[in-house]
């Protein structure tokens, strides 16, 4: 077996009684551009904090290259990092900023010169060193971050959040350059967010976080098409539940009753459960048609319209089932019931059993 | 806003004026001290009949203001350097620290701000005696220091807790160590506080009286307690070319003072 580049090992960390982060195990390739996705308060930036060594974790060990970490302190672990907030140094210019960890490691003025010239130019912002930070807008600043975490050729880069303060336009331009950057650079990366869409766009790889714990790692279309837990399932993409019963299992495919007595059967099952459980069926939205009676093939169910919503490039309707559970579908810009379909409308929905997947309720 | 000055009415007029008799009240004595400085009366007559630098002369001329002046500006700087050294380390200790009873420390630093400077001052005399401080300069600057190292935790408090330590945990990635973190980035960012403190705690020094009065051995006493013994003495516009002069240093600090919080705002 080889030894991973970074290996994140039975992590856990307990502030009095509040479990930050259980049991958290990642091995990350060297090159790899990692992020951790969950909502607020799941422990994903405690696990950053500890890999900066901001923490100690309370079981657990952090190896680079087979090495543990943990006994050297922050300022000899030779990580980058970009915070969340902003953090120049508010009375140094740019060019000093991104001179700082070069200055501290008693570099020699010309290779201080050439490499605070080239970490600038790689963030696109050449030319701004006499800059103050105070001068600078929000994404401005980051991009300087990003340089002054770059410019000592650091085996990792941490990146918590970064993009988090700037509106929606330019944190886009932003995914972009340090896209980019990660393929220019070749650093490993281990960035932080609660934004799929900013996981999806960045990332090698996905580790969903979820009260302290890794629920998944995958690249995102596996975690988009093979959701392991109903929390998966509902973090990445927008999806459809609808509760019901299981009534029987064979070779990992459910059949599952609903609240009104319909009956579906060849459902790909998620986690062990026995029949007469309680279970809910996911449906991603586009894997989902709208038609005016029942299909012939696949799985149908009669629900009621309430709610369309015109978005540009396509409309999405709001149904509710006969036992109430609320169900969404996208109708791609040019589909002939666009424009027919109304509030109250009496419609079917349908799809493919092997489309949807099975969770039973813990 | 509830109280728009412009649209006060005839109200404006009875504000303006009550401002300004208050503004003269409170630099009437400082502009009457100054003024008989520089008059050529000895009975300190007001208004004065002529204008001399005599008593600036004498003072200078009279060994004995010199050292007093010299001893307050001595006493002044140490307990300057101290308080600011001093009130940085609690101040990172209240402000960073997450230990118990944080808050009740805080208050403790604080309590030598509302204690009657006479209860401070029997209570160190009591205490100096015993110890053989008193009429010493360690005496003087540990009692001044007593007074001063609230102001100076105040202010740099303040400005330690507008400086988001995150951007000293980036200093800290970047490879500085700790200490020189604190050095290189939190120091400098939180220097208009420094600043002030130095300011603040100079002047509590040297414009105090009623430590240094009991502080004092006829062998060494500072500026102000030189003015007090005089004036017991005898009324001679000496005292008020000193007045004068520790005036001006005050006013020539707060000026500064006032510049650098000004200079902090922009
Ligand atoms: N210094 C701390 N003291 C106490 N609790 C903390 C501290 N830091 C984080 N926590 C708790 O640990 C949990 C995980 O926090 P965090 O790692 O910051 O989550 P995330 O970055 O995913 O939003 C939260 O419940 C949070 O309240
Ligand atoms: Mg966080």
């Amino acid at each position: 077996m080889t030894t991973p580049f970074l290996h994140i090992n039975g992590l856990r960390k307990v502030y009095g009684n509040v479990v930050a982060t259980d049991h958290v195990e990642l091995a990350i390739s060297k090159g790899e551009f990692m992020t951790f996705l969950g909502p607020s308060g799941s422990g994903k930036s405690t696990t950053l904090y500890i890999l900066a060594g901001f923490q100690d974790p309370t079981a657990g060990d952090i190896l680079l290259q087979g090495r543990s970490l943990l006994s050297t302190p922050s300022h000899k672990r030779n990580i980058g990092m970009v915070f969340q907030r902003y953090t120049l140094f508010p009375h140094l210019s740019v060019g000093e900023n991104v001179a700082f960890p070069l200055r501290v490691r008693r570099a020699g003025k010309d290779e201080i010169d050439r490499k605070v010239k080239k970490a600038l130019k790689l963030v696109r912002l050449d030319g701004f060193e006499d800059r103050m930070p105070a001068n600078m807008s929000g994404g401005q600043q980051q991009r300087v971050a990003l340089a002054r975490a770059l410019v000592y050729d650091p085996p990792v880069l941490l990146m918590d959040e970064p993009l988090s303060a700037l509106d929606k336009k330019l944190r886009e331009e932003i995914q972009f350059e340090i896209r980019r950057i990660h393929q220019e650079t070749g650093v490993t990366i281990l960035y932080v967010t609660h934004d799929q869409e900013e996981a999806l766009r960045l990332s090698d790889r996905i580790a969903i976080f979820n009260k302290g714990k890794i629920e998944q790692v995958g690249t995102g279309p596996e975690l988009y098409a093979n959701p392991a837990t109903h929390f998966v399932a509902d973090f990445i993409g927008d999806s459809a539940f609808l509760g019901g019963e299981l009534a029987a299992i064979a070779d990992d495919r459910a059949t599952l009753r609903f609240a009104d007595g319909e009956v579906l059967a060849g459902v790909p099952l998620h986690g062990t459960g026995t029949a007469g459980d309680k279970a809910e069926l996911m449906l991603r939205p586009e894997r989902i048609e709208l038609a005016a009676g029942p299909g012939r093939e696949g799985a149908t169910l009669p629900v009621v319209v309430e709610d369309v919503t015109f978005l540009g490039n396509n409309s999405t309707v709001t149904a509710r089932t006969g036992w109430g559970d609320a169900l969404t579908v996208r109708l791609n810009f040019g589909h002939p019931m666009i424009g027919s379909v109304a509030r109250g409308d009496r419609l079917h929905v349908q799809w493919q059993p092997k489309d949807a997947h099975v969770f039973v309720k813990p | 806003m509830l109280l728009d000055f412009r649209k006060l009415g005839a109200w404006k007029w009875a504000l303006s004026a009550i401002c300004g008799l208050m503004t003269l009240f409170l630099l009437l004595p400082i502009l009457f001290i100054v003024a008989l400085s520089f008059g050529s009366s000895r009975w300190l007559i007001f208004p004065p009949p002529g204008w001399t630098l005599r008593w600036y002369e004498e003072l200078f001329a009279d060994p004995r203001w010199i050292d007093a002046a010299l001893t307050s500006a001595k006493i002044a700087v140490i307990v300057m350097v101290l308080s600011v050294v001093l009130g940085l380390l609690v101040s990172l200790a209240l402000v960073r620290g997450r230990f118990r009873g944080r808050a009740v420390l805080r208050a403790f630093f604080l309590t030598p701000m509302v204690l009657p400077v006479i209860i401070v001052a029997v209570a160190l005399y009591a205490a100096f005696l015993r110890l053989g401080l008193s009429g010493t300069l360690v005496g003087f600057v540990i009692a001044h220091l007593v007074v001063a190292l609230p102001f100076s935790i105040i202010t740099i408090s303040g400005a330690l807790e507008t400086f988001d330590p995150a951007i000293e945990d980036a200093a800290i990635l970047c490879g500085a160590s700790p200490w020189e973190a604190r050095l290189r980035v939190t120091m400098p960012c939180i220097s208009h506080g420094l600043f002030s403190a130095a300011i603040f705690s100079f002047l509590i020094s040297w414009d105090e009286v009623v430590l240094a009065i009991f502080m004092a051995s006829p062998s060494l006493q500072t500026l102000p307690v030189k003015v007090w013994t005089t004036l017991r003495q005898d009324l001679t516009p000496v005292i008020a070319a000193a007045s004068t002069l520790l005036i001006a240093l005050t006013v020539l600090l707060m000026v500064i003072a006032a510049l650098i919080r000004k200079g902090k705002a922009r």
